[in-house]
């Protein structure tokens, strides 16, 4: 269950409709913003998996700009994740048939 | 976890984040800063690109579980990309390799063998075959993700030990052109400035770099520079694909690859028309170059840039380019308060790498926009410490450390005398480059290779060719490496190594900035560090080879313990003995100093007290470069004193525009061009098994534009072969008004066979830097079927 602190960076002229838009996504806490066009976000999901998966979303976002880590904690996931894992678990993440749709 | 810990851990996060922009958060540290988040924290650099960021570990009983970036350190600020959040995953992978591997033949199993049994049959085959077959018969290919220690040890034992300049490494295929560049623009290797000038920079132009992507967190700060001055910071963008860097241009500027030549000389044309160059700085710095050994007046230059008017430059560039874009670009790069250009492989993997950096160059020193705050010419070094380790630590067949070269005599002994052996032991030619070297194995004529930290079977243009020579039984082949690749494939012997932060060492960034990593965790057991590797082998190898000199060249390494001591020593003595007086003077970044540092120091730093300070920002500038103040001449502000111009002056050459070594024709009628995506790391061997990353991109696809795409009768998603003189590849298409029309784009990340996309590039080089043209060649596509279930690869 990582957390990670990220500043997100915005066209200042678009602040209103992506601080509205950050509020909605349910894994993000937006703890502040200025008039340059930085918001201070943290984004706690269950894995690293969806945390990479919101950051994605996030860049692909068109008022966003960039979204830049500043701090992960993931003491909780690496207490599990990969430790049983073995090649086994990797080799089923890594050979999952990806449907590509048009 | 508690959810008083939870909250704790997110106002942690928060406070670190809103730190680095200078905000106030609407509640206090008071609570959180006595906690401990972690055990210990760590400071070290990022492992993957050269950008150099400086990032902390966090520490619990011995497993990395947090990461954060430095917010006091000179190159990222804090921040951290993606790539750079994840790579600690690498550290306790099951993929990792931790025993020793062997087989005799490269088609029976490999069999886990002992440490000490690996590195006699290491020790014995080079012995075997230098006795048989002779000095140049082996060769070491490493890589510019080696820490420092690593090359300058590796190099130590093959040149003074081996008696080999079959020393090379993979920036041969990224930065040997811009080395090129600044060698004969500047004097010397390595930018004048670095990345202070972002904040101070009024222009940039970006030119063959998707910066967004392949150096997120540097292209933040360039971001960052022009959102603050939207209306006085202009920035130029010059690709022949729109990417996610023209997204915040003024300025795109979309070329038929191959054609920015003609487009860099107009530029210099309007320049002088419009009487916009420095010409006190001319007067001053400046010799006009024809040829190595022809010097020409100004009046020459400005009549052979003549030829490049906008109009000439634009037919031959084609794509969007108008007469009236290029002197717009020509005019705010000149006349602004300080204009930073930044490239990287769309410049340097090129036919005329080292002509293109040279025009890039020309522009600089044309309109006096270099020694200036904010004004700068930047090639982006690719990988972490291409610079530190290769192209300073002398891990290039024509250059020894301290950046000397190997053809004169007097600087080998130099070095022989540094390492206390004998005049003569180092061999006075240049050995193989890389394109040579490997050529070399396909003919047999190498019988004994040491590949350390990269994969050449994948990362070399036209592999196909050359993994046949890797695949010889009569050529024995050492991988040095932490996980299984394809060229641990063709391997004989595979030792395991110790990971970043699992060593102890210095990698050399961008910008000149050597910076330390200090062991943070232990490696998997029986993985060991490379520097430890390469002691215990030379130990055997002069056993067999009875000399003496061979154990010279480890004897100030006996006895020292791996993790610390040992590198340290190495280090040391590279830095004290072999940069002493050098251009690239780093005698006062010890591991003392450095250890001490947010960041690290720009050479030159001779002395302690100045690395301490940050060193050298600006090169060549009295008052700012300790050595223009020791080695100046006369009076004037700046002193070139880099040792490739005898004449102490900025050389700007006459270069023509000259195509790529293979354009599109009837038969193979679109330009293929390659390069790098966010989520991923060179040959993915790591990105490739971090889930995350490898879900955000699992396989390569190519990027073809709409019009082409439906000439083509391609949709989103369809299987498309790409075609070269060369190979194939079948791949998804990702239809998007990202190449220009008549190019595709493809990522080279991917290892699966059929996507491997450097099975299809031309493996033509620069006659000069020898690098090859990854950037460009000719191809054909055709679509094969629809969408198809696809399975990412990692071998």
């Amino acid at each position: 269950m990582p957390i990670g602190g990220f500043i997100i960076n915005i066209d200042p002229e678009n602040s209103i409709e992506a601080l509205k838009y950050l509020s909605d996504i349910s894994c993000l806490e937006v703890h502040g913003s200025d008039d340059h066009g930085n918001i201070v976000a943290v984004i706690d999901t269950e894995t690293s998996k969806e945390m990479q998966k919101v950051v994605d979303d996030l860049n692909k976002l068109e008022f966003v700009l960039t979204v830049g880590l500043t701090y992960i904690n993931v003491e909780d996931e690496g207490e599990g994740v990969l430790d049983t894992a073995g090649h086994d678990l990797f080799q089923a993440i890594r050979d999952t048939e990806t449907e590509i749709t048009a | 976890m508690a959810q008083t810990r939870r909250e704790f851990l997110k106002k942690t996060a928060a406070l670190s984040a809103a730190s680095y922009v200078g905000m106030n958060l609407p509640y206090e540290r008071i609570g959180v800063a006595e906690a401990a988040d972690v055990q210990s924290w760590h400071r070290g650099s990022c492992r993957l690109c050269g950008a150099g960021c400086r990032v902390e570990m966090g520490v619990n009983n011995g497993k990395a579980v947090a990461l954060r970036g430095v917010p006091d350190s000179r190159t990222n600020f804090g921040y951290v990309c993606m790539k750079g959040m994840l790579f600690y995953k690498c550290m306790d992978h099951p993929d990792r390799l931790t025993k020793p591997l062997y087989r005799e033949k490269k088609t029976d199993k490999f069999k886990e063998i002992s440490w000490d049994k690996a590195l006699d049959i290491a020790a014995s085959k080079f012995a075997g075959t230098v006795k048989k077959d002779g000095s140049n018969a082996v060769g070491y290919y490493g890589s510019g993700q080696a820490l420092t220690e690593e090359t300058y040890i590796f190099q130590k034992v093959f040149r003074g030990g081996l008696q080999t300049n079959n020393v090379e490494g993979n920036p041969r295929l990224c930065m040997a052109s811009a080395v090129g560049g600044y060698l004969t623009s500047f004097g010397a290797d390595e930018p004048i400035g670095g990345y202070a000038d972002i904040e101070k920079a009024h222009c940039f132009f970006l030119i063959g770099s998707n910066l967004a992507e392949a150096h997120p967190v540097i292209f933040r700060r360039l971001m960052r520079r022009k959102l603050d001055n939207k209306k006085t910071v202009k920035f130029i963008n010059a690709d022949p694909r729109f990417s996610q860097t023209s997204r915040i241009a003024d300025l795109h500027l979309q070329f038929d690859p191959g054609t920015d030549l003609a487009l860099l000389n107009a530029m210099a044309q309007v320049i002088i028309e419009e009487d916009l160059h420095d010409k006190a700085f001319l007067n001053d710095y400046v010799t006009f170059k024809q040829g190595k050994k022809v010097s020409v007046e100004f009046e020459a230059y400005k009549k052979f840039v003549a030829d490049y008017t906008p109009e000439k430059a634009a037919r031959i560039c084609k794509g969007n380019i108008t007469p009236e874009m290029i002197r717009t670009t020509a005019r705010w790069f000149a006349t602004s308060k300080g204009t930073m250009s930044l490239w990287t492989m769309g410049i340097n993997q090129r036919k005329r790498g080292v002509w293109a950096n040279n025009l890039i160059h020309n522009l600089h020193i044309l309109t006096g926009q270099l020694m200036k705050p904010g004004a700068d010419s930047l090639s982006m070094t690719g990988q972490p410490n291409a610079c530190g380790g290769v192209r300073e630590g002398g891990g290039l067949c024509h250059i020894l450390p301290g950046h000397r070269l190997v053809k004169k005599e007097k600087l080998r002994n130099q070095v022989e005398d540094a390492w206390g052996i004998p005049h003569g032991r180092i061999p006075p030619k240049p050995g193989l480059h890389t394109m040579a070297m490997f050529s070399a194995v396909n003919k047999g004529k190498i019988k004994a290779l040491w590949v350390n930290c990269t994969s050449p079977v994948q990362s070399l243009p036209n592999t196909n060719l050359y993994t046949k020579g890797m695949q010889r039984e009569d050529v024995f082949i050492v991988c040095t490496d932490i996980f299984p690749t394809l060229t641990t494939e063709v391997a004989n012997l595979v030792l395991p190594t110790a990971f970043h932060f699992e060593k102890t060492g210095v990698y050399g960034c961008t910008e000149r900035r050597s910076q330390i990593t200090v062991k943070a965790v232990d490696a998997p057991k029986g993985a060991m560090p490379e520097v430890w590797i390469v002691r215990e082998w030379a130990k055997k190898l002069a056993t067999k080879m009875n000399d003496p000199v061979i154990s010279q060249c480890i004897a100030p390494f006996e006895g020292l313990e791996p993790d610390y001591a040992l590198p340290k020593a190495i280090w040391d003595e590279y830095t004290q003995k072999l940069t002493k007086g050098r251009d690239n003077d780093l005698r006062g970044a010890t591991y003392k100093v450095l250890e001490q540092m947010a960041d690290g120091v720009q050479w030159p730093a001779a002395t302690e007290a100045f690395a301490l300070t940050g060193g050298t920002v600006k090169k060549f500038v009295r008052g700012m470069d300790p050595m223009a103040d020791s080695e100046a001449k006369d009076d004037k502000p700046y002193q070139f004193y880099g040792h490739a111009h005898p004449d102490r002056k900025l050389w700007i050459w006459l270069r023509e525009q000259a195509s790529p070594e293979e354009v599109p024709d009837a038969d193979y009628p679109f330009y293929l061009s390659t390069g790098r995506i966010v989520d991923h790391w060179h040959t993915t061997s790591m990105t490739g098994r971090i889930p995350e990353l490898l879900r955000a991109n699992p396989y390569a696809y190519v990027e073809i534009n709409p019009k082409d795409a439906k000439k083509h009768g391609i949709r989103p998603n369809d299987m498309v072969e790409v075609t070269s003189r060369r190979g194939t590849n079948t791949l998804p298409a990702k239809v998007y008004e990202g190449p220009i029309e008549g190019m595709v784009f493809v990522y080279w990340h991917d290892m699966h066979p059929d996507r491997m996309i450097n099975k299809v590039t031309k493996d033509a080089f620069d006659p000069g830097s020898k690098e090859p043209e990854f950037k460009i060649c000719a191809c054909k596509i055709n679509r094969v079927s629809g969408p198809k279930a696809l399975k990412p690869y990692i071998v």
